[in-house]
């Protein structure tokens, strides 16, 4: 490779970089704008009691023992109350395709975050609806 | 050398709180700028993964695998699933054994990407380091459609595997392929095109063929050097696809040093691997049957295993990747399992690569094997 | 009323006297009492003397307030001598200290917006419209994080050189020409009229940087601060010599070392017309001495962590990375100074207004060169130096020479009108 190639070289990557500058960007504002979440996401569950048969294949098909039942917890006629831990949880899907009464399903949203480790673990009142906090910031709401 | 060189060495720890050392350490003695020792420290980023595989059943192992190396997750719980399978003898439908290996040469690509994206930042371009990780986006994006999860997918299970192919996901396995392939050149420019990029890497982490197998080193570390050493077509696994098609193992031969390797080497045949990749995935697509993808028995099947030994092994990205499972007779879960990482030889392959080289070129030999410390402390 | 030293001298002798006079009373007058001590008459002249001693006292406030203000009034009337006070403000305000700072925050943002551009985001965003307020946040936080300065680091030395750095790096704006008005030293009404060694003068000045990064990693105490710091000295020994003798090309043509003069002679043809080799040394070169990405290896953060840097904390670590975005603006406003014609440019727009155009241009193609190649090893800095830059340059410099005697008409093109 002579001196004349290295400096072909050097402007076919100067041209690279500059074509750059004026691309747009690849990234969004997080916060404010969120992407497409296809439907089949792992995020968070939910947990749907009406059709629950304390069946407990969830828990037994959890490889982090992240799930805690408590059957004496009923609502309906044999349902159950599901104690879901994120901080052990891992998102693998499993309980999901365990449960055959279609009772259990990853829901789209992924931003779990609280102040407190405690607050991760989701009662039973937490995993059965999908109300959350909408964000504010500098006096906006988003999401 | 002699003693008295020694006398003036001073001794450098890269890691394990340094900015390019993430869970590793190694203690490098320094004469001047020359390294003249270098002793790779492992244990950083222990995990004791093998033993958590003894507390969890044959369809719950993988992903604790998983989480050993997120960049080429897929390929990281395979052997799991294969050692499972041998043990059991199952059979895997047509479908779901082509599904595997498309995810498993897609799940490839993306680590590369990956990898390009860390080594040009090790040596120093930010722009290089940032430009491969937004295409892997796109990678990312179509696991997500097919699986659910960007990085663990937790796609195979003994048996066949979880998920169906969409025609969403293959539209968007479409357009990350395309954009891999369409943004080649750039990084062909970039990378191996860059004269200080040649300046830093050529001549560079130096080693032949003899000695990659005497380290054990593997993968594309040894494919560099001219040796078609290649499991997917040495031992195919049967319950992947590689067999059904037609295909070259990617090696390279530099016709100035035949059979040795430097880490401008390497970067070509990392290269060469993504299109060889590519192309195993065009054409297993054309051949991808209809029907089952999994069989309908292995979730009963692997409920209780019978007393065995099962070793499953896959080319992975970084080298041969392999677990073997021991298992007592009705156990629910394995007796005992070893994990093989690739890159356990590859990092204690640096104690002999570095001596002699100038410190600044120790990200440079790093980087280009390729190692992720989560393999050699599991 | 200005003050006289040699009156106040003169008035000195007659002070001392006095109070020796006083001293010799105070002793002197039990002695001196008549008759049987009185108690009540000492009583009754104590208030006296308590006053007295208040009334010397305040003799002495007295005197000194007059002194300060006299001495304020004296510097109050030097300062609004016309060209006194243009200097002052165009030091402290306008080409000076304050323009300069608010430029360099400018020139922060700029660069990360870059960047981030170069690299598929967006940069700072939220603080302020497109995040121009990112730099005082940034500022905020660094200054409030905790200093740590580690056992084995000279305390006051690691405490100075920072802002010394920081100083040094500043000083050469003085001479740069930012308009025919405009102008620290250099500009036709000031006490400075044509400084006419100022090109000189900023390698000079510069010539210490390398010193101090040197300084600070040698006083840090750690062993990746000491080699950085060597590394920055290795990159100053490499490229300083290129870049000097690239920057002999401009001050023959124009026949003269002044900054000012050299862009003076620039009206009629920018000199990156005639020496475009010399405008790329010189661009490489001064990429090499600021120590920026390719040639980052004083700061190579995937070898040595954060080179000279590494153990600089809070208000330190704010202050040297301003020094070296400071020094880029330099180099920038160097080369604009002495290839691109400074102030010199469309007719309509004032003086500065042109430079800093030109000043944008260049420090955006300052910002994409860096940020394309991959980072040398220290020896290649100096081969790419030494073996490329080096003859390149004194090739121009002879190329310059022989143009100047042999081809008629270049000497009153270069001279300018
Ligand atoms: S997603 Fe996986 S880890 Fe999480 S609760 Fe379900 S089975 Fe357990
Ligand atoms: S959620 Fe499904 S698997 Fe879990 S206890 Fe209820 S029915 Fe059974």
């Amino acid at each position: 490779m002579g001196f004349v190639g290295n400096l072909g070289d050097i402007f076919r990557i100067l041209k690279h970089t500059f074509r750059q500058v004026f691309r747009r960007p690849f990234t969004y504002f997080y916060p404010f704008e969120d992407r497409e979440y296809p439907e089949t996401t792992r995020g968070r569950h939910i947990h749907i009691r009406e059709t629950c048969t304390a069946c407990a294949a969830c828990v037994r098909a959890c490889p982090v023992a992240a799930i805690r039942i408590d059957k004496e917890d009923k609502k309906f006629e044999k349902d159950c109350a599901l104690y879901f831990d994120y901080t052990r949880c891992l998102f693998c899907g499993d309980c999901v395709r365990a449960c055959r009464y279609e009772a259990l399903f990853h829901t789209p949203i992924v931003d779990l975050s609280e102040g407190d480790r405690d607050d991760l673990i989701y009662g039973p009142d937490k995993i059965t609806t999908l109300d959350r906090d909408p964000l504010e910031w500098r006096g906006r709401r988003f999401r | 050398m002699s003693p008295d060189i020694l006398d003036e060495s001073s001794v450098i720890w890269f890691g394990p709180q340094h900015v390019s050392a993430h869970g590793w350490a190694a203690k490098l003695t320094i004469v001047g700028d020359y390294i003249v020792e270098c002793d790779p420290n492992a244990g950083y980023f222990h995990r004791s993964a093998e033993k958590c595989l003894e507390f969890r059943n044959f369809r719950q192992g993988s992903m604790i695998l998983e989480r050993i190396c997120m960049m080429e997750a897929f390929l990281a719980e395979y052997p799991y699933i294969a050692a499972v399978e041998k043990i059991v003898d199952l059979e895997v439908p047509e479908r779901a054994k082509i599904m595997r290996t498309i995810m498993m040469e897609f799940n490839r690509i993306h680590s590369l990407q990956f990898w390009w994206g860390q080594f040009a930042g090790e040596l120093g371009l930010f722009v290089m380091l940032l430009w491969p990780w937004v295409d892997r986006e796109y990678s990312l994006d179509a696991f997500e459609e097919l699986t659910g999860s960007r990085h663990t997918v937790s796609y195979a299970t003994p048996g066949g595997v979880k998920y169906d192919f969409t025609p969403k996901f293959l539209a968007k396995m479409e357009t990350a392929l395309k954009l891999v392939k369409d943004r080649m050149p750039v990084f062909n420019d970039m990378l191996a095109g860059s004269p200080t990029f040649r300046l830093r890497t050529e001549g560079v982490g130096h080693y032949t063929a003899k000695q990659a197998l005497k380290w054990g080193l593997s993968g594309p570390n040894i494919k560099a050097c001219g040796i078609p050493m290649d499991l997917r077509k040495d031992d195919p696994d049967p319950n992947l696809a590689y067999d059904l098609i037609d295909w070259e193992v990617p090696v390279i031969n530099n016709e100035e040093h035949p059979g040795e390797s430097d880490a401008f080497d390497r970067l070509l045949q990392r290269f060469k691997e993504i299109e060889t990749s590519l192309d195993i995935i065009e054409k297993l697509l054309p051949i991808l049957p209809e029907g089952p993808i999994i069989d309908p028995k292995a979730r009963s099947k692997t409920n209780r295993l019978p007393e065995g030994e099962g070793y499953g092994r896959v080319e992975g990205t970084r080298g041969v990747t392999s677990v073997w499972l021991k298992t007592m007779a009705k156990a629910q879960t394995p007796w005992r399992a070893k994990i093989r990482g690739p890159c356990f030889a590859s990092y204690y392959s640096l104690k002999h690569i570095v001596p002699g080289a100038r410190f600044a070129d120790f990200p440079a030999i790093f980087g280009s094997l390729d190692p992720y410390p989560g393999w050699w402390d599991r | 009323m200005q003050f006289d030293v040699f009156t106040w001298l003169g008035g000195l002798w007659d002070w001392v006297i006095g109070v020796l006079l006083w001293l010799w009373g105070f002793l002197m007058w039990p002695f001196l009492w008549e008759g049987p001590f009185d108690f009540f008459a000492w009583f009754g002249g104590l208030w006296d003397w308590v006053l007295g001693i208040f009334l010397w006292l305040w003799g002495i406030v007295n005197w000194l307030i007059f002194w300060v203000v006299d001495f304020v009034n004296w510097i109050w009337f030097l300062v609004s001598l016309p060209e006194n006070f243009m200097f002052l403000f165009r030091a402290i305000v306008f080409p000076g200290l304050i323009f300069i700072l608010l430029a360099l925050i400018f020139t922060v943002w700029y660069t990360r917006k870059i960047w981030a551009r170069l690299q598929d985001r967006r940069g700072p965003m939220h603080m302020g419209k497109y995040g121009g307020l990112q730099l005082f946040a940034d500022a905020i936080k660094l200054m409030s994080k905790e200093i740590i300065i580690p056992d084995k680091a000279k305390r006051w030395m690691y405490r100075i050189l920072p802002s010394l750095l920081l100083v040094i790096v500043m000083l050469p704006f003085a001479f740069i020409p930012w308009d025919p008005y405009w102008n620290i030293l250099g500009s036709p009404t000031s006490p400075f009229p044509d400084l006419s060694v100022s090109l000189v003068l900023v390698f000079a000045i510069l010539t210490a940087v390398p010193v101090f990064s040197l300084l600070i990693g040698w006083v840090s105490g750690s062993k990746y601060s000491l080699i950085g710091g060597f590394r920055a000295a290795n990159n100053q020994f490499a490229a300083e010599i290129p870049m000097v003798i690239s920057s002999v090309g401009p001050a023959m043509l124009a026949g003269s070392l002044s900054l000012y003069s050299i862009v003076m002679a620039q009206t009629n043809i920018w000199y990156i017309v005639l020496l475009p080799i010399n405008f790329i040394t010189f661009f490489v070169a001064a990429i090499a001495s600021v120590g920026t990405f390719p040639f980052d290896a004083p700061v190579a953060d995937s070898e040595i962590i954060f080179g000279w840097r590494t153990e600089l904390s809070g208000i330190y670590f704010t202050v040297v990375y301003f020094a070296e975005f400071a020094e880029q603006m330099l180099y920038s406003a160097l080369m604009v100074t002495l290839f691109l014609g400074g102030f010199n440019g469309l007719p309509f727009l004032a003086g500065i207004v042109n430079f800093a155009i030109k000043w944008l241009v260049v420090f955006f193609l300052f910002i994409v060169v860096t940020s394309s190649f991959y980072r040398l090893r220290q020896d290649q800095v100096v081969h790419l130096c030494w073996k490329y830059l080096l003859p390149l340059s004194i090739l121009n410099v002879v190329l310059v020479m022989f143009a100047l005697v042999y081809i008629p008409g270049l000497v009153p093109l270069v001279i300018g009108g």
